[in-house]
């Protein structure tokens, strides 16, 4: 491998119509938090790893990208936008007004196995409503997921809710040893309904047994708490989540939700609410979130938090190329007459003309063949021409 | 709405399996046994695609979502963990059924020394991961052709292999000490098509599993 022209494993220059598309995302999303009252917080690109490690975080210590720095300390490239806004929430802002209305437009660095396409630089953009429990801020976050997608340009796309508390309701009926509680939940997790089965046999006699075989089917619209309420013999988090389904379905989201009961990817880091959101197009989710009560007491401070983060390029991705602007004219100007040949570029569409480095006309008539721009603009002291670019010299 | 669900089935013996399932769910498979030179199938009495591949690929194309479902042995799930938590592995098939076995020269007391042991593998994962989880350090040396070489020749102490019968094995003087994991075909799926696509995918799923309770 030649280390000078060759990036990195999971990096690459991008150019032109990736960044545009890039920063189209960010932007309506950004402009969208704003108006909703969020305020932008920007944290280092490297942060220790004690960080990440001893907050009970979800990346494995295999994806954090590690530094040695120059005392000897092990610092990372942030894996996790999340847990350094919780630590700021909780210190530099642990006078300040509860809730706050926090959002970030930064990288994540996460370091995956070779060879499966995957990029290390991940951009993010995502909110967290810290200091405020409770079902409003569940609303809130879940509704503005939504609206990110749709502020996107997406239309065909669903934002999955599932909640930590249904699924602890039900293990914590069972008398199971934690280790097999914990292949359980990694079965209902992956939706190996075939594992699952098996491990349950042993446990069969249980009354809760019966909903636990079915939970990792419990996905689809809202006929799902239906059947998650008949099998539990009622349950407090079924009926919050069709409290809170039938809010969002009269602010017009209905159509937008889906429940997946069966979501426990990480459920020593969620404590309500789980979300994602997955659009046609995208092999993966490219929203996730949810609550997150436990996090921010780890930095000396208890704090009611809830969030989500949007995968910037996965969305753009599922949106059509963005066209470049096709300049129109090269503008060939005597040094003195800079002033006015910057005014005529500002004057006309973004990138449409732009400026010659050329001494002879002769030779900016070339370049604008070579580019393929139709037309040469001449500002000297005889004033302003137009040349008309011919396909030949 | 999904017009046709696609389905990637592993190449080779799971794939005469996975044909027979489907012929006897009623799905005509008759483009997929004689596939002249395309690659990608389409079956004329369901609305589904199939593409047949290789074991590993067949992961690589449900976890990036241009497959929805596949049809790959555990095996094959075991050793490729960089793909783990991209899919959903939905159903055992039953068929294809073998283990991964630890197997020594006869005579051999593997666990009864303090040396270091050599372990020749296809499948260094999944060697790996059985011996973390006995906490014992061993080096493992991973082998392409036949593993049942390598402890005849003294380049290793063990082989962690599949053995179905075992008469590769004794034919070689070696014995399977233990098992390491059972291995049969699973049907795996895209996460986000599963629930994309939930009414397509279900419908299938469904009719799979009635078609396994109606084997056993």
């Amino acid at each position: 491998m030649n280390y000078i022209v060759n990036t990195p494993e999971g990096t690459r220059d991008r150019l032109f119509g990736e960044c545009r598309e890039r920063r189209l995302v960010q932007s309506a999303l950004t402009h969208l938090f704003r108006q909703r009252g969020f305020a932008e917080v920007i944290t280092p690109e490297v942060e220790f790893y004690d960080l990440f490690h001893q907050t009970n975080n979800t990346i494995p210590q295999e994806q954090m990208l590690k530094i040695i720095d120059r005392s000897g300390k092990i610092v990372v490239l942030r894996p996790d936008c999340t847990t350094p806004i919780a630590r700021v929430a909780a210190t530099k802002l642990k006078d300040s007004v509860r809730p706050q209305r926090l959002y970030y437009n930064q990288m994540v660095y996460r370091s995956g196995a070779a060879h499966l396409g995957d990029s290390t630089e991940i951009a993010q953009c995502g909110v967290e409503i810290l200091g405020a429990g409770g079902l409003k801020p569940e609303l809130e976050a879940i509704a503005l997921a939504v609206d990110s997608l749709r502020a996107c340009g997406l239309e065909r796309f669903h934002v999955e809710i599932g909640h930590a508390g249904f699924y602890q309701e039900i293990i914590s009926k069972m008398d199971i040893t934690e280790s097999a509680a914990e292949q359980v939940r990694a079965c209902v997790a992956g939706k190996n309904y075939a594992a699952l089965n098996r491990l349950l046999e042993e446990y069969r006699e249980q009354p809760a047994c019966d909903i636990l075989r079915r939970i990792s089917r419990m996905y689809g619209g809202v006929e799902v708490l239906d059947e998650a309420e008949a099998l539990s013999g009622g349950s407090e988090t079924i009926s919050y989540l069709r409290e809170l389904y039938s809010l969002l379905e009269k602010a017009g989201y209905g159509s937008f939700l889906r429940f997946d009961l069966g979501m426990v990817s990480h459920m020593d880091y969620y404590t309500g609410v789980i979300f994602h959101g997955y659009v046609e197009g995208a092999a993966n989710e490219v929203v996730s979130g949810g609550r997150y009560d436990n996090l921010v007491s780890n930095f000396g401070r208890e704090a009611h938090a809830i969030g989500f983060a949007v995968n910037v390029d996965a969305v753009a991705r599922c949106l059509p190329p963005v066209e470049l602007p096709v300049p129109e004219a090269v503008v060939h100007f005597a040094p003195e007459y800079l002033r006015d040949a910057l005014n005529l570029i500002d004057s006309h569409p973004a990138g449409a003309w732009q400026l010659s480095p050329c001494n002879r006309v002769e030779s900016s008539l070339n370049l604008a063949r070579e580019k393929g721009i139709g037309k040469v603009i001449v500002v000297d002291e005889n004033g302003q021409r137009e040349l008309e670019v011919t396909d030949h010299a | 709405m999904r017009e046709r669900l696609r389905i990637a089935l592993t190449k080779g013996r799971l794939q005469d399996n996975s044909v027979a399932l489907f012929e006897a769910m009623g799905i005509d498979c008759t483009p997929i046994k004689s596939p002249g030179r395309r690659l990608i199938h389409s079956i004329p009495n369901y609305p589904m695609d199939a593409v047949l591949s290789k074991a590993p690929d067949v992961i690589t194309y449900v976890s990036h979502g241009v497959c929805d479902l596949g049809i790959v042995g555990k095996d094959t799930l075991m050793e490729h963990i960089e793909n783990m938590g991209r899919y959903y592995e939905v159903l055992d098939l039953g068929f294809g059924k073998c283990r991964f076995a630890l197997a020594v020269k006869q005579g051999t007391d593997f666990y009864g020394t303090y040396k270091l042991r050599r372990i020749a593998s296809k499948y260094p994962e999944v060697t790996r991961s059985f011996f973390a989880q006995k906490g014992m350090d061993v080096d493992i040396i991973k082998i392409e052709g036949s593993v049942e070489l390598a402890p005849l020749v003294e380049l290793a102490d063990a082989i962690v292999d599949i053995v179905e019968t075992g008469s590769t094995l004794k034919a070689n003087g070696l014995v399977a000490i233990e098992t390491v994991a059972l291995v049969s075909a699973r049907l795996i799926v895209n996460p986000a098509s599963m629930k994309l696509y939930k009414q397509e995918m279900v419908d299938f799923i469904s009719k799979v599993e009635a078609e396994l309770r109606r084997q056993i």
